[in-house]
């Protein structure tokens, strides 16, 4: 579990993690992030006295570009950060810390992984892609990269407010998030500010995904309670997950697209 | 230089979008781009709409932008090859390792709109990679668009008129869950236009849904803020789709430019624009952050309209008759109107119908007939005849 990095909900549960043998924590950063309804201040990070790791998982805008570069000023007790963004890479190259780049749904090639390793320390490899393809990738790469194994799958990211303009539209009350359903398929729906993220349910549970040779293994933890996450990862859990696409990968082409 | 750049499903698409004032056009082949469901181009096609787009010094840009998986790469340095070997103008990608290649290849890079790019820091990563233009983010405001412009000093490609994806571009995986077709390789299946059932609780189906995009309103604002290119989606769409709008943009940059457009113009050009996508339209996310009114939240018929009645094909100089392919029902008496590229508007009632065999007939019915019209003059090839619906003089 010492390769484990794990977003937190809650300071309190960091004891309970430790206990576990998890010593690296991911504090998603207040303003910077969307789908997480936990976030934290700098200010609250850099006093908190473990192996911390900054989340900024929001597509930023020029003035959020701005207002991070000011955030990072503050920095003082941070060992790295985790970040979707490109814009995110200029702005802490000279920062003395570990950066993780988390491009979600890209980085599904060794090649563009290799490009992006010029620029960062590790990678987060896409969790659109079959184990077996997974397989491959960290084999070629060993020891460099960050797989994703455990949490809600981010399967829609819409800048747009979406259950705010759902309840202005029907006049009603504000539920967030909401579960919502289409042909056996869930999702879990949350807005802030930022954006709506929605969550494929159930969770996606890759912890096998562990004995691949990965610098680090990624866990969000977020709407999972301390219990929940923590019977997860003592393999207890009765909580139904499930594998995205580890075992049956996505369609590139059906036979006889494009009559080629 | 102002370019109105317009989608191209296929070859035919391609000649008809720059007939009707495209200054470029992109296109994807069979790999490798992000509309798998669109007819799309083999090499064979790429190299002769590249050189009939050339022969009237206009362009051709190339999607390149799917998501890469390590077996899709087998082959692609040799198809980027193959495209530079044509001299195509530009690609548009979004994977990092296609930049690189094309950098390598000297090939001019577009980065794509699914790299999800809104801010100047993210601009500059991607030029010092080689980068040459960029489609920002679908999100970008007109403050985001000017400060990037001032502070990178690169050409900037911005959507104006088509459909919007409820997600941000490039984040979207929903098509990959509900249908196994990978939405980042060209599988998408708007799931964003689904009606979802709330499971938490008894309450009304919640719609992501979005109105179409339609910058009609802002196209002087940004032409002056120094936007390049004008970009117009929807390479799945028809030809009389792709006639249209570019025609009516065509004319609305060319008026704004020669300062020679008016108000009823542009509100007549605008009731068009409408009429022919049969989806509500707003300016989204430029000058405003997009509310309810922005997006769609019934289930919604989306019923095409029957307006376009016929290409024109042939004149018979010696009878006088314009040759015409029916592709929608119409009869005598029929108030029609002729649109072809470099003309304007031409109203025409409907006396007489002929058949192929010159009889006379009471109306076209059968999709793709061959009829005939008397008509005084000859039209360009890919004239369309189309149901007069607006009178720029007495609607407006």
């Amino acid at each position: 579990m010492n390769k484990v990095l794990i977003t937190i909900n809650n300071l309190d549960d960091i004891k309970k993690l430790k206990e576990l043998g998890i010593n690296s924590f991911v504090f998603p950063l207040k303003d910077f992030c969307v789908g997480i309804s936990n976030t934290f201040s700098m200010s609250e990070i850099n006093n908190v006295n473990e192996n911390n790791y900054l989340l900024v998982n929001r597509i930023l805008d020029n003035e959020g570009i701005d207002k991070l570069k000011e955030e990072l000023k503050k920095i003082k007790n941070v060992k790295g950060i985790i970040f979707d963004d490109l814009g995110i890479i200029p702005i802490v190259k000279d920062l003395d810390i570990e950066k993780i780049l988390y491009l979600s749904h890209f980085n599904s090639n060794i090649e563009s992984i290799s490009i992006y390793l010029n620029y960062v320390q590790s990678v987060v490899i896409s969790t659109d892609i079959k184990e077996s393809e997974i397989e491959y990738i960290v084999k070629s790469i060993p020891d460099k990269l960050t797989l994703f194994v455990l949490g809600y799958i981010k399967s829609m990211y819409s800048r747009r407010l979406l259950i705010d303009n759902y309840v202005k539209f029907h006049n009603m009350e504000k539920d967030n998030p909401i579960e919502i359903e289409n042909t056996n398929h869930k999702f879990l729906v949350y807005e802030n500010d930022y954006g709506t993220i929605l969550y494929h349910m159930p969770l996606f549970n890759g912890l096998s995904l562990m004995k691949y040779p990965c610098k680090y293994y990624f866990i969000n933890s977020a709407f999972l309670s301390i219990e929940d996450l923590i019977s997860l990862l003592k393999n207890e859990s009765k909580i139904e997950t499930d594998r995205a696409f580890l075992d049956k990968g996505t369609i590139y082409k059906l036979k006889g697209d494009n009559n080629g | 230089m102002v370019e109105l750049l317009a989608p191209a499903g296929d070859l035919e698409r391609l000649e008809i979008a720059l007939l009707y004032g495209a200054d470029a056009v992109y296109i994807g082949g069979y790999d490798y781009s992000l509309r798998a469901n669109a007819k799309n181009f083999s090499l064979d096609e790429i190299e002769k709409g590249i050189n009939l787009a050339h022969n009237i010094n206009k362009k051709v840009y190339v999607t390149v932008n799917i998501v890469f998986h390590d077996e899709n790469l087998k082959d692609v340095k040799t198809y980027l090859q193959k495209l530079k070997d044509m001299h195509v103008d530009a690609i548009i990608a979004s994977d990092i390792v296609i930049v690189n290649m094309a950098k390598e290849l000297g090939i001019d890079i577009i980065l794509s709109t699914q790299a999800s790019t809104l801010n100047y820091e993210a601009i500059n990563f991607w030029k010092s990679l080689g980068v040459k233009r960029f489609v920002l983010g679908r999100e970008a405001t007109r403050e985001d668009i000017i400060r990037i412009k001032k502070e990178c000093n690169v050409e900037l490609e911005c959507f104006i008129h088509g459909a919007m994806c409820t997600s941000i571009s490039g984040k979207c995986i929903l098509s990959n869950y509900m249908t196994g077709r990978d939405s980042n390789r060209g599988g998408c299946a708007q799931i964003c236009r689904w009606v979802f059932n709330r499971c938490d609780k008894e309450s009304i189906p919640f719609t992501l849904m979005s109105k179409d995009l339609n910058m009609v309103e802002f196209l002087e604002d940004m032409i002056n803020i120094g936007v390049n290119s004008f970009k117009v989606e929807g390479r799945m769409r028809s030809i009389y789709y792709i006639a249209t709008v570019i025609m009516c943009y065509r004319k609305i940059i060319d008026g704004i430019l020669n300062k020679t457009l008016t108000e009823k113009d542009l509100k007549y050009y605008e009731l068009i624009l409408d009429r022919v996508a049969n989806r509500d339209t707003t300016p989204q996310f430029y000058h405003k952050f997009p509310g309810p009114n922005e997006s769609y939240f019934q289930d919604r018929m989306e019923v095409s309209n029957q307006d376009f009645l016929g290409m024109v094909i042939d004149y018979d100089f010696k009878n006088k008759m314009l040759i015409i392919e029916q592709r929608n029902y119409f009869k005598i008496g029929d108030v029609v109107e002729f649109i072809g590229p470099n003309m304007d508007e031409i109203t025409y009632t409907i006396k007489e119908i002929f058949d192929e065999d010159n009889n006379n007939i009471e109306v076209a019915r059968h999709p793709k007939m061959i009829i005939k019209l008397k008509f005084d003059e000859d039209l360009p090839k890919f004239a369309m005849m189309r149901l007069k619906v607006f009178d720029k003089n007495n609607d407006l």
